[in-house]
């Protein structure tokens, strides 16, 4: 099974997937033009930030199989596409009742007006996997523009054994913690400080101090 | 973001957070929630990694090693990183000098008598300004002393002079270290300008020179536009002596036309204050109802009024917005540098008028009034008449004036330093030899939403005087530590028994208001005038510098010159160059080899005490001064 695979401790939280996604999901595909278009093209993932400065997560449809959001559709907006192995929306079914924005486990599905030629109503709007890049043999749009490896594409197995030989040493190093994963000085210096920061405003606005 | 959910995080203090709490209340957004909004931040440019100088770019480089290792030109972290060091640094030192150029035109106009409103309040310092410049002064008429000085400092900002004058006020060895290593400032707009072009693709490539460039940059502003700003400011509106001031939201008066002077530059707000006092606004806002006119300072602004004048301080750089949510405010008269854009927003939501006066800073929403020092008097008095006006549309019930204000002693400049310790440094120097004072830390910079509102200015200070390190304060570290009370005499009782003694001798505070932010160029002096006076460098002095909250361009320039000029800096927000080991390897330790001093970023103000009081315990042991082992202080982190 292929998917976009994250890596937490890549993301610098730079957003650029979002802007990357907005604009795949344009009418024009072009990044000059599409800010300009109206319905505005709207991003499928969204990078969050995590509980200090500097660090951050991008949340994105996992394509689950089952997947809850197919299976409490009533009209069958929500399927999958089984070459290609994504969640789909088909917006001319869709009637806007959120019970698959209810029962996602990823909080990964908004309601927006799209252009495009769908209804010129709220519809269901998820990551459709960039399933038209797919099958021209591209990277998703959010996987091409990450420039540090916190999105990539790939069969899952591949991915997560590809992490695993680096996590190996990390978790059965003595301290193993998240933060000591393997990163360049310079990033765990970037990170450091953004920890010590939250740590110094939650920690002094509780009495010590 | 999560760790914002208590808003307590914000500020340490009760009229900041009574008035979070009202913002929030009555949806009216603040910088916090626009940080908030901004999260996560881009980590790319805050590791320093993108570039986007040319249009072959924008380019940004990965730093965990794998994408891309060098933009479309070629360059690679370091270089990309050094670049945009290099125009932040240009950015600070820029607006600092152009501060200076505008107080020195006014000063000029004044020299040929075209000036309305301006005087030369210290004669003293004019002709001592001008000995120092070479300026014949004996028999001479002062007007004409102050038209040759201006000429000759409007050439500092040229090309054909070749050097600084008050570059000159260094001791020989920093002198002929700057001369060796090819960062000596040679004219302030040039060194500017040629950042600007070693910056463009495809000229300085060596991360090296480019930082080095940096250095003579920023030494143009400590010891050129920022000197020129300081020191003609004191010849026009006096040079500051210790003072008597109050400070907090308090200080705005719910029975006055409330009129808050915002921004950094001196030279509208001195003529405002004369206006202020002018019997026919004062009768007009008798007539609308008030008492009188009251004026507040805000940030830099408001650092030169309250040292020269004891003109009360509303706050610092996070309390430009929480001011207006006082409902009490009738005016915000704002120059330049800091103020933010959201002022008229917040504005909006109340009655208060914001009310621009620089041509190069004007505000969407702002009334603009032009200011021109020909007519300086009379425009103050349409801008006080403006307030008054304001003020008629008060409403009573939106009033929320947090209650209390704080006693600060502001004004202590070199010269009201060494006038109080009996008009030589000897006094400080012996306390300094014997142990009683173990040095001094030049505490300064701004506020970032991302710390605790005075937490890291306040907690370093406490922590510094504690251990009887003399603290130096300017800018927005000065106003935090006037609120926390530990700028009067009485917090001696808060310093170590060596400086509290000091302190309680000669009546001063252990934390000393250097003025506004333009002023650390005081700091600088007197670290000069310390050096001379003991025929050393100034790096082997016991002397610190920090930066516990700083957020601004003018910031990274302060803290480049502060360690160009010798003296270790802290900074307690980390700046934009993580993206490059070498570069971070390069000012947090390299630096040391080459200038003498070196940077640290630390974000606990506690953990950047011990940073600063093992420092100071080593260079005590370089001059064979009595001293602390590391061990007897606590490691730092």
């Amino acid at each position: 099974m292929k998917t976009v695979f994250i890596n937490p401790e890549r993301c610098i939280g730079c957003r650029q997937c979002e802007f990357a996604c907005a604009v795949a999901h344009s009418r024009s595909r072009d990044s000059a033009t599409a800010i300009g278009e109206r319905p505005a093209p709207h991003t499928r993932i969204h990078v969050l930030p995590g509980p200090a400065f500097n660090t951050s997560f991008p949340s994105r449809c996992r394509h689950c199989d089952p997947a809850p959001c197919v299976d409490v559709c009533p009209t069958g907006a929500m399927g999958r596409d089984e070459a290609e192995e994504v969640v789909l929306v088909d917006p001319e079914r869709c009637i806007t009742c959120a019970m698959c924005a209810m029962v996602c486990p990823f909080d990964a599905v908004d309601f927006h007006v799209h252009g495009n030629g769908a209804p010129a109503r709220l519809v269901a709007t998820k990551c459709d996997g960039c399933i038209d890049r797919i099958r021209e043999g591209r990277e998703p749009a959010c996987v091409e523009t990450c420039k540090v490896g916190a999105l990539v594409y790939g069969e899952l197995n591949d991915l997560i054994a590809a992490g695993r030989a680096t996590q190996a040493s990390a978790m059965l190093s003595a301290a193993a913690t998240a933060a000591t994963l393997p990163a360049p000085a310079g990033v765990t210096g970037w990170r450091a400080w953004g920890r010590e920061a939250a740590h110094v405003n939650r920690e002094v606005s509780h009495g010590r101090s | 973001m999560a760790a914002h959910d208590n808003v307590k995080q914000f500020s340490i203090n009760n009229d900041a957070l009574a008035m979070i709490a009202r913002a929030r209340e009555e949806g009216i957004e603040t910088v916090w929630d626009r940080l908030a909004a901004q999260q996560p931040q881009c980590g790319y440019c805050a590791m320093g990694v993108s570039c986007r100088n040319c249009s072959m770019g924008p380019c940004r480089v990965d730093p965990f090693g794998d994408g891309p290792q060098k933009g479309v030109c070629g360059a690679d972290a370091d270089i990309i990183v050094a670049r945009n060091l290099g125009r932040t640094i240009a950015a600070g030192a820029s607006a600092h000098s152009d501060h200076g150029r505008d107080i020195l035109e006014v000063f000029a106009e004044l020299a040929k008598g075209e000036s309305s409103g301006y005087e030369l309040r210290d004669e003293t310092k004019l002709r001592s300004l001008a000995g120092e410049w070479g300026i014949e002064t004996d028999g001479r008429p002062l007007d004409e002393i102050a038209r040759e000085l201006a000429d000759a400092m409007m050439e500092e900002y040229g090309t054909s002079k070749g050097h600084l004058s008050f570059a000159d006020r260094v001791p020989a060895a920093r002198s002929e270290l700057w001369g060796k290593l090819g960062i000596a400032p040679r004219g302030i707009d040039r060194e500017n300008v040629e950042m600007l072009h070693r910056t463009h693709m495809g000229v300085d490539n060596d991360y090296v020179n480019t930082l080095l460039h940096g250095l003579r940059t920023s030494l143009s502003d400590g010891w050129g536009g920022s000197m020129i700003a300081t020191e003609l400011s004191d010849v026009m509106f006096g040079t500051p002596q210790p003072t008597a001031s109050r400070i907090n939201l308090g200080t705005l008066k719910e029975e006055y036309v409330n009129i808050a002077l915002h921004g950094h530059n001196p030279v509208l707000s001195d003529v405002i204050l004369q206006a202020a006092d002018d019997p026919e606004l004062v009768a007009l806002a008798q007539e609308k109802g008030a008492a009188g006119i009251n004026l507040v300072g805000l940030c830099c602004t408001g650092n030169e009024l309250q040292m020269r004048k004891g003109i009360p301080m509303a706050g610092n750089h996070l309390m430009q917005e929480l001011v207006l949510l006082t409902g009490a405010l009738d005016a915000m008269v704002v120059d330049y540098q800091c103020i933010m854009p959201s002022v008229t927003d917040v504005a909006k939501c109340f009655h208060t008028e914001v009310i621009s006066t620089a041509d190069k800073a004007k505000f969407a929403g702002a009334t603009h009034i032009s200011f021109d020092p020909k007519r300086g008097l009379e425009i103050a008095k349409e801008i006080i008449g403006r307030g008054i006006e304001a003020y008629g549309n008060r409403n009573p019930e939106r009033v929320r004036i947090p209650e209390g204000t704080v006693e600060m002693m502001a004004g202590f400049s070199v010269e009201a330093i060494l006038g109080a310790l009996g008009g030589t440094p000897e006094p400080l120097v012996e306390a300094i030899k014997d142990g009683r004072i173990r040095g001094a830390a030049a505490v300064v910079g701004c506020n970032n939403p991302k710390i605790r509102q005075d937490h890291g200015h306040v907690t370093l200070a406490k922590r510094l005087i504690e251990n009887d390190i003399l603290v130096l304060v300017t800018g927005c570290s000065a106003v935090a530590n006037g609120k926390a009370g530990q700028m009067m005499p009485e917090a001696a009782e808060m310093a170590g028994p060596g400086l509290k003694a000091v302190c309680k001798a000669l009546g001063i505070p252990p934390v000393l208001h250097m003025g506004s932010c333009v002023d650390n160029t005081r700091v600088l002096a007197l670290a000069a005038a310390l050096g001379n006076y003991l025929g050393v460098d100034i790096a082997q002095l016991p002397l610190a510098g920090a930066a516990p909250e700083w957020y601004s361009e003018k910031a990274v320039s302060i803290g480049a010159y502060v360690v160009a000029s010798g003296i270790y800096t802290v900074l307690g927000v980390q700046p934009a160059i993580f993206g490059s080991p070498n570069v971070v390897n390069l000012l947090a330790e390299g630096l040391e080899d080459v200038v003498g001093a070196k940077f640290a970023v630390e974000a606990d103000p506690e953990k950047a005490a011990l940073l600063i009081r093992r420092h100071i315990e080593h260079k005590r042991a370089g001059l064979g001064l009595p001293h602390l082992e590391d061990a007897e202080i606590g490691a730092a982190a």
